[in-house]
């Protein structure tokens, strides 16, 4: 029997939570050097494991290389369509809790719901003939979003980092950003409108489509 | 030789007469670019277009698509040619789009445009276009103003910014379907966070009026946030105003008979539209001039998807094969960066022709 290729997230909270949500199943990782990127379980030989960054661990379950890992719900919806077909959510796990939200200026009192928004993008055209931009780490989910709700009048630019900083440097109008608690967006002076929500995410167990094993069973 | 050599052959010989029927009637005839600069199209029609345009980046990173409508392309060669007057423009090409699979679509087309033109330039396109089918029986113009659309909205008992709403959207049919159930039941707006913004309107006051915030001055905060409480939220008769447009949309009548119909609309639904008798004698007018060659059929909802169409609007079919559509574009050269000029044209459809 071939084992499973299992890849977890290489830093950080997301690490660390991955690793005691198997640990909770029984599966310890046994003990090696920090540097070392590959890993098994002291009470399973049926896992070949390797700490990967979030992102790249959907890249690997939709190319077919992994079986099963543990990422972020908003990097798999970010991409492409066809990666929603290669990989099945096996459980939403209890951490790694963060919506997408679209914000705004604090000041923009007149821009408190979507239906502002697509009134004010309108009329910002007709006055500077240019849209409003939008900063975002997630340019799909943000336009599939946007355009649903009737606010067609707008310019993604993409953001590597510190999009809260983007309205008030020239660089966009209003952000959409990944947000746990919305401190950092209040202590940017930025706002979340009332109905711009985009996406609830939390970490989630994938697992390729083609994976059959029944070893993560014990994770529904 | 191959059926593809032959069709393309065919093309070739009919896109010649066809040009040559436009240059008599004093079209000129223009080379458009293939290409067109992707952020022209954004600004135009949003990010919603890239998904149907063909684009890729060159070396600088700049991003530019196949041109995805020769009338854009016309639009983009006219601003660029910087003349002032009225142009009479014909071309022949390809028009590149993705389906919602992502496949390539190709549609080849032959159309003449007039811009600036300083009279009515409906008649002459319309029977331009029709010359060429001149030996086709049994055509149908399917026709519509889509400025009758606005007019109607814009005489509804509606708060100022429904009513805006309604005509931004009303290319967007699903969007639009859904607005109209949002006007039904009057839902709108969150009235306590209004009432806490007027603590921080008093803050605002203080403020720079100039100061910019995420490239809004405070005094276009301000004004905005005093308009909207202004408008009304919830006392206004949505659900009246929902079954009168839903009527309207369904009018389709002969163009002969459609005066009579859309007056007595207007009476029995007891509504003001402004520019109604202008609209009315334009179409009267086509009637008379076209109406005896041809079947003409007032459609209230036709060419509503073509977001870029202001006014009149039309299709020629035959056995529900669309030969033709035009219509006129008069905001189309501002928002590609030009000024504002009325524009009127139409394109022939090859591949539907052939």
């Amino acid at each position: 029997m071939s084992k499973i290729r299992l890849g977890l997230p290489s830093k950080g909270r997301l690490k660390d939570e991955s690793i005691r949500i198997f640990a909770s199943k029984n599966l310890n990782i046994k003990k090696t050097s920090s540097r070392n990127y590959f890993f098994n379980f002291e009470e399973s030989d049926n896992f070949d494991g390797i700490f990967l960054h979030a992102r790249e661990i959907i890249e690997r379950l939709n190319d077919g290389t992994l079986d099963a890992g543990v990422s972020g719900l908003d990097l798999l919806m970010e991409l492409p369509d066809e990666y929603q077909n290669n990989i099945k959510i096996l459980k939403k796990l209890d951490f790694g809790f963060a919506d997408l939200v679209v914000a705004v200026p604090n000041d923009w009192l007149d821009v408190q719901n979507i239906a502002d928004l697509e009134e004010v993008s309108f009329e910002f055209k007709e006055k500077y003939n240019r849209r409003m931009r939008v900063a975002t780490k997630y340019p799909k989910l943000t336009e599939d979003f946007l355009l649903s709700r009737g606010v067609t009048e707008f310019k993604i630019v993409g953001s590597l980092g510190a999009t809260e900083s983007y309205p008030f440097t020239g660089s966009a109008e209003l952000i959409t950003d990944i947000t746990s608690t919305g401190s950092t967006l209040k202590e940017n002076n930025l706002r979340i409108i009332s109905d711009g929500k985009i996406l609830k995410s939390s970490a989630c167990l994938f697992v390729s489509k083609k994976f059959k094993g029944k070893e993560l069973d014990i994770f529904k | 030789m191959s059926k593809a050599l032959i069709n393309k052959k065919n093309k070739e010989n009919i896109s010649k007469k066809i040009l040559n029927i436009f240059k008599k009637k004093g079209f000129n005839f223009i080379d458009l670019d293939i290409l067109i600069d992707t952020d022209l199209l954004t600004q135009r029609s949003g990010e919603a277009f890239k998904k149907y345009a063909l684009n890729f980046k060159d070396k600088s990173g700049k991003e530019i698509s196949l041109r995805p409508d020769l009338t854009i392309a016309t639009a983009i060669q006219y601003i660029e040619s910087k003349k002032k007057g009225t142009e009479k423009l014909s071309y022949f090409g390809s028009a590149f789009r993705l389906n919602k699979k992502r496949d390539l679509n190709v549609f080849d087309q032959i159309g003449c445009e007039i811009i600036n033109s300083k009279s009515s330039p409906e008649y002459l396109i319309l029977s331009t276009i029709l010359s060429v089918f001149q030996k086709l029986k049994k055509t149908e113009i399917v026709l519509n103003d889509l400025g009758l659309f606005q007019d109607l909205i814009n005489s509804l008992n509606l708060p100022q910014r429904w009513k805006l709403r309604l005509i931004r959207h009303y290319s967007r049919k699903e969007y639009f379907d859904e607005l109209l159930k949002r006007l039904d039941t009057n839902y709108d707006l969150d009235n306590e966070k209004i009432k806490i913004d007027y603590d921080r309107l008093e803050e605002l006051k203080k403020m720079n009026a100039d100061k910019v915030i995420g490239s809004r001055t405070v005094k276009e905060i301000i004004e905005r946030f005093e308009k909207k409480i202004k408008d009304p939220r919830d006392n206004f008769k949505g659900s009246r105003s929902v079954k009168i447009i839903k009527d309207f949309l369904k009018l389709k009548v002969p163009l002969g008979k459609s005066g009579n119909v859309i007056k007595k609309f207007v009476e029995k639904n007891n509504l003001k539209i402004k520019n109604i008798n202008q609209t009315l004698s334009k179409f009267n007018n086509l009637n008379k001039r076209l109406g005896s060659k041809q079947d003409i059929i007032f459609d209230a909802k036709f060419g509503r998807e073509t977001q870029y169409y202001t006014g009149l609007a039309f299709s020629i079919c035959k056995q529900n094969k669309e030969l033709a559509r035009g219509g006129e574009y008069n905001n189309l050269i501002k928002t590609l960066g030009g000024k504002q000029t009325p524009a009127f044209g139409a394109a022939i459809n090859l591949n539907q022709l052939i």
